[in-house]
This record gives structure tokens, C-alpha cells and sequence, in this order.
């Protein structure tokens, strides 16, 4: 195993840049774990402002009102001095004034009339607070009508504003995504990134000089060093794909490897990383020098990356990069891995869908695998 | 005399239109230090480069070992040391790691093989470095490394493409007694240069090459035998007419002279006394003259003489 060790040995020289690929694959990935998670789902509320409000009644109902609002909004009590208040709005103390009548529920409620509100023109949050009273009253009045004392209304009405947000998205999929999902989407990154600065390394090392001549005069046969060479280019792809996943282990634990779909997962990835040893494999039988390798394997990793989802959602990604990016397999990576994020278990409908994104991947790598082999008879009979 | 270990029958290798190699015949017998003497382009690499079956060629025939040479003749392969014209190792792997690997594409067993990168380590005089780079090694270190990754595994035939390219003599000189010193080893070498000072200091039987076939082989003395030239005598002499030159080309075995920047060249067949002709005849004319030298033919006037040219043209 002379060549599969020499291999090594090459690697173990650039072993730096590996380990600074995981570094920020791992940093990338928890980052925006936290940051994704924390924008998109658990940490909802809503918008609060400055409220004043003259309470003329101090009844039961009105000082429900009063600590509904309160539970939203900062509030600030005020007295009913017109100049007072319109100061206060001016200097924007305050955004919203409710002014609260002596005779609350007789006027507003019974009568039905409007409560008197002083406002910042043209303030969004100005009407949702508008939006915000009249829903409060409408709901203690529905309670009301029904039989409720004013007490229990007012403490049923609170209940039900606990109830937690459920976002919605617009392509039929709920914001319940699985935590790995950005730990996967980014799996791509460091396969690229890594494979092609490695690969290319050693594969500049064995074209140096005369150094494939004297191989090939050797007494080892060249197939028998192909050989070796793949062994230990898989070798090295394994590992990195194994240490992928004592990430997703340490992060996330028994979670990831209890759902129904982590053999998607390992799938998908496994098949990415073929995609990625051939590619770099390929790349690295025309790279001559270290700043042309740099250049490429930042070329092809980052553009590969970001034309195909992995840094910037596809959902926002405007469709014509999206059309293009079809024609690259790390596309096809991210379409299984979002269908993976939105599903607990996969209907015969999306298993297709994911089957068909991991065939397509294999066949881009199958499209690599022949260039390599067409390139090498080239050269060998050039 | 000895077996001959490599045979090359009729050997042609094209180019498109370019014929590099023409007909090319060569016998080299076990044991020697075989010079392939040419200038560049002349055809040498290209026929080492068909011996370790690293090219193809049109026409003719490689017999080594008594065996047909083809790039899957593994058994061959396993007696053959090459040390190539390109330095050859990994900037990556350490002087000992470099010998170790090649050593390892002949030899399997780690302990044997320990055994012998030691031993090509002390040949090559490497014992200082082994743990250095070869980045960090000057261009002679460098050479001898590529000499000892190419020999560790101690081959029965060592081929050597202009192993001494960009070296400094110094350094050339430790190469050139290192080759010796394999030799008496037991390994029989083919030694390709168009240095053909270092071809007449180690070289046993010497074979000349020129447009892709041997123009002239045999022994240094046999070669220079081939040729008029004895002795080639320089002077420098106060202005020279040129009834003077008419006279001194009728001196007895002088046949060519060349006379410029008062500096005079007589080429003589191999008599004895030519020089002391030359300087009576000078003094009977009183002319005086200032460096004398007296040259005995060099490869180079072998091959100046079947060829119309410099060696290094």
C-alpha cells in the first residue's frame, strides 16, 4: 500500500486547511442554526409601543382593557389635559393616546360607541393597535352576550391571548423544520471546500516533475496504483463525511438519529460527497500550482454554494438563478435536503422526489467519474 | 565476455513527421558503465523512455534480461533503477520518506526495505538530512536524493537520464564516483549525457548517437582510434603570414590548421614529436610565441570528425 500511504503522508502536510474547512463549516453551521431559529420561529411577539391612556371610567372592564394593553404595550397613564397630551404625542412620549369615557360600558359597549384615540399619522403600529382594542371589545362582548360576568369575560379574553403563533409559510410546508436542516444545508460547503483543496495537493505532488514517469516504471502496476490512489481518495472522503456526522451526533443527538428520515440523510450526503471527491478528483488532474488551486476550489466551492441555496435559501433566490443552478448537482443536494426539512416521513410522492435528486446527483458524479477516465487515457496517449 | 542485458534491435520511434529514434541498435553487456554520449535532441532520452516501456515505438525490438520489455513485464521492471533527467521526488515527504517510497514500489517487505533506505541513505551521503525537506536541500543534495530514490532497492541495471543537469562540480563529482562505486557493486548502468567529459571519466564502452541512431560505439580508446586526430596542439603566436601556415601545414602528419586572434590550432594524426616540430619550425622563423598546449583527441573531436560538428551545437 505504498501509494495509498504516500497519500497520507501528502495529506497529513495540508492537514491545516482541513481542519480549518471544519472550523468553518461547524462555526457557519451553528451560527445560522441559532440565528435562523431564533428570526423564524420561537421567539415571535409583537410589535410594542408607547401607549398613553386617560382611563375616565376605572370600572371592571376598563381596567381590563387598560392591563390587556399593558400586557402588549408599554402604557403610560396620563390626565386628560388636551395641550398635556397633544404635547406628548408631538415629542413622540407616546404614539397613541385611548381615551377611556366615564361611562365605558355604557357608552361604548351598550351604545356602541367608538372609544376617542389621538394618533401619529400614518403609524403602522397606530393601527395595530386600532386592530388590537377593537378585537379586545369585540371578544368581551361576544363573552358578555353569552352570560359571562364582566370578570370572567375579562379573564377569558386573557386566557385566550396566550395562545402561542403558529407561522405559516407559503409553500405548504410549516415552520416545525427539523433543527438539522442547516447543519445539512451547509454539508456541501465543506465537502467542496475541503475535497478540492486536498485532492488537488495531492494529485499536484504525483505530477511533479518526473515523479509519474518513475511510477510507471516501476514494478508496481499502474492499475494496482490507481487503485490504491482511489482507496485512499475515498478513504479520505469517508472520514470527512464520518466526522460530518459526529457533528450532527454531538449537536443534535438521539433527535437526529431517531427520525424516520436520517437514512435520507446519510444517503443524501454520501451520494454529495461522490459528487465532491469526483469533482475535486477532476479539477485536481488540471491544477499545476497552489494559487491556481486556490483560486479554483474557491471558485467551485463558494460559487457552486451559493448559486444552489446552501448560503442563501432557495426560497428567495430569484428563479432564473434558480434555473441555472439545475445544471449543478449541489442544487439537487439542497432540493432533498429542504424536502427532508419539512417532513417527518415521506410520502410516495416526495421519496420520489427525494430518489429522483439522488439519482440525479449520481449522475453528475458519473459525468465526473468519465471525464477523469477520458482525461487520463488522453494523457496517456498524448 | 559478458551477456548482454539489453538488446535494442532496429528500434524506430516517430513523431508525427520527426524521427527520433532511426533504426537505433545498441547491445550493453552486464557490468559495464554503458555511456550514451549525443547532443540535445539527438534521440537519448527517447530511447531510455522506450527501454522502461514509458513509450510507445513504432518498429524494432527491446530485449532486456534476455526478456521482451513491455510496460506489463513487472519481473523486468523489479531489476531496474531509474534516476531521471527531472529531479523526481515529493516536496511533501522527507528525504527519508522520499527513498522509502520508491523503494517501496520494488521492494514490499518494510523490514528489507528499511534495511536498504538506510543503506542508500549512507550511499548518497544524506545521513544529515533525512528528516529535511527537499525544498530545503541545495540543488546537489537534491540530485543525490533523486539518485538514491532511484537506486535503494539495489537494481541489476541502473539507468541514468543526465542525472548531473545544473549541478556543481563539486557535487558532479561526488555523483560521478557514487556511480562508480555502483558499479563495482555489481550493477551494470546506462548513463545518458552530453557532458562528454563525464562520459570519458566513468564510462566503459560508449556509444555515440546523432539524429535517433548510434553514429559510433566501442571503448574511449577504440572511439578516439576511429579518428585522425592524435593530438590537437594550440599556440599562440606573434602575427603568422601566410607563407608561414603554407609551410607549417607541409610539417610532417599535421592535416588541418586553424589560425585566428593569433592564436594558431594544429590537429595531427597520432605520431609522436609533433610538438617539437612545430616549435623548431616556429624558432627557425623566429617567431616568437607565447602559451603552448598539446590536447589528446576528446570524444567531442570524435564526433566533430564523423559529424562536421560541435558536440554541444
Amino acid at each position: 500500500m505504498t501509494v495509498f500511504k504516500c497519500y497520507m503522508k501528502i495529506l497529513r502536510q495540508n492537514i491545516g486547511l482541513v481542519i480549518m474547512y471544519l472550523a468553518i463549516f461547524f462555526s457557519v453551521a451553528i451560527v445560522m442554526q441559532f440565528a435562523a431559529g431564533k428570526s423564524e420561529d420561537s421567539l415571535f411577539e409583537t410589535a410594542s409601543i408607547d401607549l398613553g391612556v386617560v382611563n375616565e371610567d376605572g370600572g371592571t372592564l376598563a381596567q381590563g382593557l387598560v392591563d390587556y394593553l399593558s400586557g402588549i404595550h408599554h402604557v403610560v397613564l396620563m390626565d386628560n389635559d388636551p395641550e398635556q397630551l397633544q404635547e406628548n404625542l408631538f415629542y413622540r412620549n407616546v404614539e397613541y393616546i385611548l381615551q377611556i369615557p366615564a361611562d365605558f360600558y355604557e357608552t361604548c359597549m351598550v351604545n356602541g360607541e367608538s372609544l376617542k384615540v389621538t394618533k401619529v399619522p400614518g403609524s403602522y403600529s397606530s393601527f395595530y393597535v386600532d386592530q388590537q382594542i377593537s378585537s379586545y371589545l369585540n371578544t368581551i362582548q361576544t363573552y358578555l352576550a353569552a352570560g359571562f360576568s364582566q370578570e370572567k369575560a375579562i379573564q377569558a379574553v386573557k386566557e385566550e391571548t396566550h395562545e402561542p403563533v403558529t407561522k405559516l409559510t407559503f409553500d405548504s410546508g410549516t415552520s416545525d423544520t427539523s433543527p438539522y436542516t442547516y447543519y445539512f444545508r451547509y454539508i456541501p460547503y465543506l465537502f467542496l471546500g475541503a475535497l478540492c483543496y486536498t485532492m488537488g495537493y495531492i494529485l499536484m505532488a504525483f505530477k511533479k516533475g518526473d515523479i509519474q514517469k518513475r511510477m510507471e516504471a516501476s514494478a508496481i502496476s499502474v492499475r494496482r496504483q490507481s487503485v490504491e490512489g482511489l482507496l485512499a481518495t475515498g478513504m479520505i472522503g469517508v472520514v470527512l463525511w464520518l466526522i460530518g456526522f459526529l457533528g450532527v451526533t454531538f449537536m443534535y443527538g438521539s433527535r437526529f438519529w431517531q427520525s424516520g428520515l436520517c437514512v435520507y440523510y446519510i444517503l443524501n450526503t454520501f451520494t454529495m460527497l461522490i459528487v465532491a471527491l469526483s469533482l475535486s478528483y477532476l479539477i485536481g488532474m488540471f491544477i499545476t500550482n497552489s494559487n491556481l488551486l486556490s483560486g479554483v476550489a474557491n471558485l467551485v466551492s463558494l460559487a457552486m454554494c451559493f448559486l444552489c441555496g446552501v448560503f442563501v435559501p432557495m426560497d428567495v433566490m430569484d428563479k432564473s438563478v434558480l434555473k441555472f443552478a439545475q445544471f449543478l448537482p449541489v442544487y439537487w443536494y439542497e432540493q432533498v435536503n429542504e424536502i427532508l426539512s419539512r417532513h417527518h416521513t415521506l410520502s410516495p410522492e416526495f421519496l420520489g422526489q427525494v430518489l429522483i435528486g439522488i439519482g440525479i446527483q449520481l449522475l453528475f458524479a458519473a459525468a465526473f467519474i468519465s471525464l477523469i477516465l477520458v482525461v487520463s487515457r488522453y494523457r496517456k496517449e498524448g | 565476455m559478458s551477456e548482454n542485458i539489453v538488446q535494442i534491435e532496429n528500434l524506430v520511434k516517430r513523431y508525427g513527421d520527426l524521427v527520433a529514434l532511426d533504426h537505433l541498435n545498441l547491445k550493453i553487456a552486464e557490468g559495464e558503465i554503458f555511456g550514451l554520449l549525443g547532443p540535445n535532441g539527438s534521440g537519448k532520452t527517447t530511447a531510455i523512455n522506450c527501454m522502461l516501456s514509458l513509450l510507445k515505438y513504432d518498429k524494432g525490438a527491446i530485449r532486456i534480461f534476455g526478456e521482451d520489455m513491455r510496460p506489463d513485464n513487472y519481473k523486468v521492471k523489479q531489476q531496474i533503477g531509474i534516476v531521471l533527467q527531472n529531479v523526481a521526488v515529493f516536496d511533501e515527504l522527507t528525504v527519508y520518506e522520499n527513498i522509502d517510497y520508491f523503494c517501496g514500489l520494488y521492494i514490499p517487505d518494510k523490514k528489507k526495505r528499511k534495511a536498504l533506505v538506510e543503506e542508500a541513505i549512507t550511499f548518497a551521503g544524506l545521513d544529515d538530512y533525512r528528516k529535511m525537506h527537499p525544498k530545503k536541500l541545495s540543488g546537489g543534495l537534491l540530485r543525490r536524493l533523486n539518485i538514491a530514490c532511484g537506486i535503494a532497492h539495489k537494481p541489476r541495471l541502473i539507468i541514468m537520464d543526465e542525472p548531473t543537469v545544473a549541478v556543481d562540480p563539486q557535487s558532479r563529482n561526488k555523483i560521478l564516483e557514487g556511480i562508480k562505486k555502483l558499479n563495482e557493486q555489481g550493477s551494470t548502468i546506462i548513463y545518458t549525457s552530453h557532458y562528454m567529459e563525464e562520459v570519458e571519466q566513468i564510462c566503459t564502452r560508449i556509444a555515440i548517437m546523432d539524429h535517433g541512431h548510434v553514429i559510433a560505439s566501442g571503448t574511449r580508446e577504440e572511439l578516439k582510434k576511429m579518428i585522425k586526430t592524435g593530438e590537437t596542439i594550440t599556440i599562440e603566436a606573434i602575427p603568422l603570414t601566410e607563407k608561414n601556415l603554407e609551410e607549417i601545414q607541409t610539417l610532417p602528419h599535421v592535416f588541418d590548421l586553424h589560425y585566428e586572434d593569433q592564436v594558431l590550432t594544429v590537429r595531427c594524426t597520432g605520431a609522436r614529436h609533433n610538438l617539437i616540430q612545430l616549435l623548431n619550425y616556429l624558432q627557425s622563423q623566429d617567431i616568437t610565441f607565447g602559451q603552448v598546449s598539446s590536447e589528446l583527441p576528446t570524444l567531442n573531436d570524435v564526433f566533430l570528425e564523423i559529424t562536421g560538428k560541435q558536440l554541444r551545437d
